[in-house]
């Protein structure tokens, strides 16, 4: 863009016009992938322009939308740098850990595909011998313990009287 | 007045200058000429409002057409 205004340096070393702010961002430092994450967080904010001045260098241009002042632009560019340090951060971050997240998925897939559905479930619940009760469970109490309760009452007379 | 604003091909899409261009035209008319490895967009006779206003937007548009397309086609790379 047409950049015919008298520029000034800011506090942070950038160049400031009347309504915008300039800086170069060196690829090297600064992913352009982290670039372009901190310029979509400030479109809503300000206008941004981006060009290539040299190679593996952006020169960001952010305009303010409402007439403001320098230290405002410099705030809006200082806050720029931060956001353009987090993204780089998270983007390392992010391309560090890539092989254990793709483990931990493909281990949450293998598992999920591995385990019963509803219907395996409700058929392994019907095939089982459910009259089966080697325990006597379903035996009432009496009809287990009832004779030997009869006799132990016989042979205590005690018991008998009260 | 027509005003040229250049994308460097390494920063910006050429199909994101051309979709901001078709969404701009209701408000000016924008002719997208590919010139070595930028795309230049001239704007001109920019409808009721501030001319100024309409390239800034103009270039916020295609900045957001371009990172929405990159991240639309590292999505399909990955997928």
């Amino acid at each position: 863009m047409a950049t015919d205004e008298t520029t000034q340096e800011s506090r942070l070393g950038f160049a400031v016009g009347a309504d915008h702010i300039s800086f170069e961002v060196d690829e090297a430092i600064y992913p352009l992938e982290a670039v372009y994450g901190a310029c979509y967080l400030f479109l809503d904010r300000c206008y941004v322009y981006l060009s290539r001045p040299r190679p593996s260098i952006v020169t960001v241009r952010l305009t303010a939308k409402e007439s403001t002042s320098a230290a405002a632009l410099d705030a809006l560019a200082g806050e720029f740098g931060n956001e353009l340090l987090s993204q780089a951060t998270r983007l390392r971050l992010s391309q560090a850990t890539a092989r254990i997240r793709e483990y931990y998925t493909a281990a949450a897939l293998r598992a999920a595909a591995s385990a019963p559905s509803i219907d395996d479930l409700l058929a392994e619940l019907e095939s089982e011998e459910l009259l089966e009760d080697p325990l006597e469970i379903m035996v009432p109490w009496e009809a287990k313990h009832g004779g030997e309760a009869e006799a132990e009452r016989k042979n205590d007379p005690d018991a008998e009287n009260g | 007045m027509a005003e040229r604003i250049a994308f460097d091909g390494s920063l910006y899409f050429p199909e994101a200058v051309e979709a901001a261009a078709a969404a701009y035209a209701e408000h000016a008319q924008i002719v997208v000429i590919p010139e070595g490895s930028a795309v230049i967009a001239v704007i001109s006779d920019v409808v009721e409002h501030d001319p100024q206003l309409i390239q800034h937007a103009f270039c916020n548009h295609v900045l957001h057409e371009t990172i929405s397309r990159r991240r639309q086609a590292a999505v399909e790379e990955g997928g």
